[in-house]
């Protein structure tokens, strides 16, 4: 049987003329002999043939009817409604792009968002027993952060009793010296056991053995796979290869796999055992050492902490640092998501509204089309098209709609994934690994394309199932039916709602971003360039810094053209803190009570650095490198919030003297280790999310020579320049050049650009919300145009009668925006209380003012009642000028 | 009215064809008389109903057409049975007393 279907299926489709030839003989035929009967039973021959061809209503409706049957037509019927919905696309081209651009919109926003959602919160991390590797967050009795000392870890690791390893590490930077030149790499010092926490195995060679921390036995590296590929050609034999990093000698002994990264947001990292300065080495109140622990199976984070604070509490009847101690022992997965989850989640919803909207919007639009097209189906149908038919052909449209839609969507996707790829890199995390996300896209393109099949499905099914004379009677009337009515009101009051939650959260979110724009940061960032210095710990480790590099390259820079002033500090204003010294103490004031710790942000500044950011000297005098030597008192510049809160109210700061423990370990050879206050300047922010911490700033020329590298190793290097920052970048390339080839111009940025990153996921966010809200706007007053368009053009009738019966325009005007109005106070009043209903959510990402915010949200809900008003105002236009007597003319 | 009739004696309406032609080659009024014929005026068949099966039962193989000349010498189309169509008849035909069996039964018990 198969066979002869093929044999029919080839001859319909290839023989095609012999077989119409035959087709139309035999019914030809059919209908002479039917004929012949009925003139056999006496009727006339026309009679007969008439009587005949009645009978089987046409004959070309018998001839459709056997091509209908035959094998193989489908694909032809398909063809053809392909081409009739092509035709139809092209025939009302703004219906066609209405439809296609909001589903390629809704699935290109939800499949972009949703993949960097999904990259940066759902995905597991690549860590071997994610559930049981925790980073530490230890805190000092004043609750404040604080990282482990060296002395320290080596106590918890050797006292505490729930983890299989605990490891620590710190991340800096390094200079690998490659055949072209440096090539600046991240580097992660790590204790020995710092690969056991993650359980990855090296894709070549091993990773440290146990004690190969210890000095003499590290000089060992383990690549990641990037660096592997980049820098080694991903060449096998690398194993065993030495190699340079910041001019030492280092032997490579494993690759990682690709795609372990520690921290996770660490491109291009090489990982080394620990490099520990004696004063690392033996300095209890040096804090740097971050934690991470791997847990024995069965040991809760809670038990862990439980175990950890014991350990504190010994150690610290003999030691202020550990007693007060805490620690918060942070599941992995939460510790990398962070602060961003919140944020991420709240977008999660935006882009299901937007999606949601979306859906709405072409289930709209199509419902309202199909029930234009009543009449043109009634008369196929009455012209003999089969119910099956006629469902198809529409399921054909709505498909050639759904997959152009589909394609845009699919072409939107990767380009708004694209831009926010390069947007994220820099603020999120796990930015890194972002790609689209198939199955998402897959769900989305399948919630779209169903919806706008069953949109066109259901006015498809209602009308076929009516009987066509019917349709075509009822005239002006068609699709004025009540239900009709209702979904499509309904449609357009959803879409206002979720319009307009849209609207206030990205209106709050646009507010935050402005207020954290305009902080007081104490300086204008305008024409400020700044660079990293990292010196190569080979070529520089116990030789004066200050002498050998930063003096030259502080002179020459000055005397490029264009630069007003330059000067260095070690952490840039309003980008960083955290650099702190726990224990400072003001001579002749209250001492402090043990073990409480008052820390003081500590900077290391050249003079240069107060005429770059233009600090305002408000008493005393600024450090000068005439008189501030490394052989004179050690002196420091405070800021304002460290008179306020160290200094006792009415008295001089100048002149007052600082103990300072953890800072005079770095300057041992003062004849007097405290610290003489010479001046005190207004504040800067040292990060833009918080007030100015209190600050003392030290000069680096009176760090002794030997010190220099140790303490003032990584650098900024700040300049103020009289035009544009970026133009000054290739002098100052060629600068760095001249006075050290080996040490790389790293990350040259302007100010500007520094602040704006810090800014960058507020910005992302901004930017994400304020497109889904104009989206969402968008597709509201879409749909809403199209309904009032279509009751406007289906009562076109009654309100001609209406006319001609006495009603006035005005009347008849009154009555859309009423009902306009209507459609708009229930939307607004619907998408007030599902923004309240998400307080929750919102305010914890952006703080919800009641007091301040309200003005905001009622200009919002305003702006969107007056947007769906102008909306309505042309098809109302159109139906005050309809005219009485042509309107009841037509049909 | 008629599409659903069409619909409801699908399979009834292929078994009827094959019997018509169990006695000899008909063409396609030939098919209609004889049905009316054999189920004693109880079912008329439809050019809109008998074409289509008949192009659609020639396409499965079961029937093989020819052209011919009718009794009062018209060129007509002729269907007859081919050996799968026989093969066809015996076993819709037993299929179809299976059903008619069972359905008398369950009309009887009540």
């Amino acid at each position: 049987m198969p066979g002869s279907r093929l044999k029919a299926f080839w001859r319909n489709w290839f023989r095609k003329p012999a077989v119409e030839a035959d087709l139309d003989d035999e019914v030809r035929s059919y209908v002479e002999l039917a004929a012949d009967e009925r003139i056999a039973a006496g009727a006339s021959p026309s009679d007969a043939r008439r009587a005949t061809l009645a009978d089987i209503g046409g004959a070309e409706r018998l001839k459709q009817q056997v091509r209908d049957e035959r094998a193989g037509t489908w694909p032809e019927t398909v063809a053809q409604d392909l081409r009739f919905g092509i035709r139809q696309v092209t025939q009302s081209p703004g219906f066609a792009l209405t439809v296609m651009a909001t589903l390629a919109l809704s699935i290109g926003i939800a499949t972009a968002v949703f993949s960097v959602l999904y990259a940066m919160v759902i995905r597991p991390l690549p860590y071997r027993d994610l559930p049981r590797i925790v980073a530490l967050d230890t805190r000092s009795a004043s609750g404040g952060s604080q990282a482990a000392s060296w002395p320290e870890y080596v106590d918890w690791r050797r006292m505490s009793r729930s983890f299989t390893a605990l490891a620590g590490l710190m991340q800096s930077t390094v200079g690998l010296e490659a055949g072209s030149g440096p090539v600046a790499l991240h580097e992660v010092q790590a204790t020995d056991n710092f690969f056991s926490v993650f359980g990855v195995n090296p894709l070549l060679g091993r990773t440290f053995a146990p004690g190969e921390d210890q000095a003499g036995r590290n000089d060992i590296v383990v690549l990641s796979y990037e660096v592997w590929q980049q820098d080694f050609g991903g060449r096998k034999s690398v194993v065993g290869q030495a190699v340079r990093l910041d001019g030492n000698r280092y032997t490579v002994i494993g690759v990682m796999p690709a795609g372990f990264r520690f921290p996770i947001n660490m491109l291009n990292a090489v990982y080394v055992p620990m490099h520990l300065t004696a004063n690392q080495m033996k300095n209890r109140g040096n804090h740097w050492l971050q934690t991470i622990a791997k847990l024995k199976p069965g040991v809760t984070p809670r038990q862990a902490e439980e175990d950890l604070d014991a350990v504190f509490t010994q150690l610290g009847k003999n030691d202020a640092f550990n007693a007060g101690r805490t620690v918060h022992a942070v599941d992995m997965t939460t510790w990398v998501v962070g602060d961003t989850s919140n944020a991420l989640r709240l977008l999660l919803c935006a882009v299901l509204t937007v999606l949601v909207i979306g859906c709405v919007n072409v289930a709209g639009l199509l419902l309202s089309r199909g029930v234009k097209r009543e009449r043109e189906i009634a008369l196929r149908s009455a012209l003999g098209a089969r119910r099956g038919r006629i469902v198809r052909q529409l399921v054909t449209e709505a498909v050639v709609f759904a997959a152009i839609g589909a394609a845009g969507g699919v072409v939107m996707a990767y380009g708004l994934l694209r831009v926010m790829r390069l947007l994220l890199i820099a603020s999120l995390s796990r930015g890194a690994e972002v790609s689209l996300n198939v199955p998402v896209l897959v769900a989305a393109l399948a919630a779209a394309v169903t919806v706008t099949i069953i949109a066109a499905l259901v006015p498809a099914l209602r009308l076929s199932a009516t009987s066509p004379t019917m349709a075509l009677k009822s005239g002006g009337a068609a699709g004025t039916s009540r239900g009709q009515h209702r979904l499509r009101t309904g449609f357009v009051v959803t879409q206002v709602a979720l319009a307009l939650a849209l609207l206030v959260v990205s209106g709050l979110l646009l507010q935050m971003l402005q207020r954290l724009r305009d902080t007081q940061l104490g300086f204008q960032p305008d024409h400020l360039l700044t660079a990293e210095i990292d010196l190569p710990h080979g070529r520089y480790a116990g030789r004066d810094v200050l002498a050998d590099f930063y003096q030259p390259l502080l002179d020459r820079v000055s005397a490029l053209p264009g630069v007003r002033s330059a000067g260095l500090i070690q952490m840039l204003p309003g980008a960083g803190w955290g650099w702190n010294s726990e224990h400072v103490h003001i001579y002749g004031t209250e001492p402090l009570k043990s073990p409480r710790t008052d820390p003081a942000e500590v900077r290391f500044v050249s003079p240069g650095y107060y005429k770059v950011f233009q600090d305002a000297l408000v008493e005393g005098r600024l450090a000068d490198p005439r008189i501030d030597k490394s052989t004179t008192r050690l002196v420091c510049v405070v800021n304002e919030a460290f008179v306020k809160k160290f200094i006792p109210a009415g008295r001089d700061p100048v002149g007052m003297e600082i103990g300072d423990n953890d800072q005079t370990d770095t300057m041992p050879s003062q004849p007097n280790p405290r610290a003489l206050i010479v001046g005190v300047v207004k504040d800067l922010r040292q990060t833009i999310y918080r007030p100015p911490f209190p600050e003392m700033d030290y000069m680096i020329a009176q760090i002794p020579a030997a010190q220099t590298m140790d303490a003032i190793g990584d650098m900024k290097l700040v300049i103020r320049t009289a035009g544009d920052p970026e133009s000054l970048v290739p002098a100052l390339r060629q600068t760095f050049g001249q006075v050290d080839a080996t040490v790389p111009l790293r990350d040259p940025q302007t100010m500007n650009t520094v602040i704006a990153d810090v800014l960058t996921f507020q910005r992302l966010e901004n930017w994400l919300f304020g497109a889904f809200a104009a989206l969402a706007v968008l597709l509201a007053v879409v749909g809403l145009y199209g309904l009032i368009s279509q009751d406007v053009e289906l009562s076109e009738r009654e309100i001609g009668i209406r006319l001609a019966l006495g009603a006035t325009r005005r009347t008849i005007l009154s009555g859309i925006f009423r009902r306009v109005g209507w459609m708009m106070g229930i939307g607004v009043a619907i998408g007030l209380a599902v923004t309240l209903a998400a307080e929750r959510l919102i305010n914890s990402v952006v703080a919800v003012h009641a007091e301040q915010s309200a003005g905001l949200v009622a200009a919002l809900a305003l702006g969107l009642a007056l947007a769906g008003l102008v909306a309505t105002a042309l098809p109302a236009r159109r139906a005050s000028a309809v005219q009485p007597m042509e309107a009841l003319r037509e049909e | 009215m008629g599409e659903k009739q069409t619909n409801l004696l699908q399979g009834t309406l292929d078994l009827l064809i094959l019997k018509a032609l169990v006695t000899g080659e008909l063409h396609g009024l030939g098919v209609s008389r004889r049905i009316e014929q054999i189920t004693r005026g109880t079912f008329i068949v439809k050019p809109g109903s008998l074409f289509p099966a008949l192009h659609r039962m020639e396409e499965n193989g079961w029937l093989t057409s020819f052209w011919g000349e009718s009794e009062n010498r018209r060129r007509a189309k002729y269907y007859r049975l081919t050996r799968a169509g026989e093969r066809q008849l015996g076993t819709e035909t037993a299929e179809w007393q299976k059903i008619a069996l069972a359905m008398t039964h369950a009309l009887k018990t009540s």
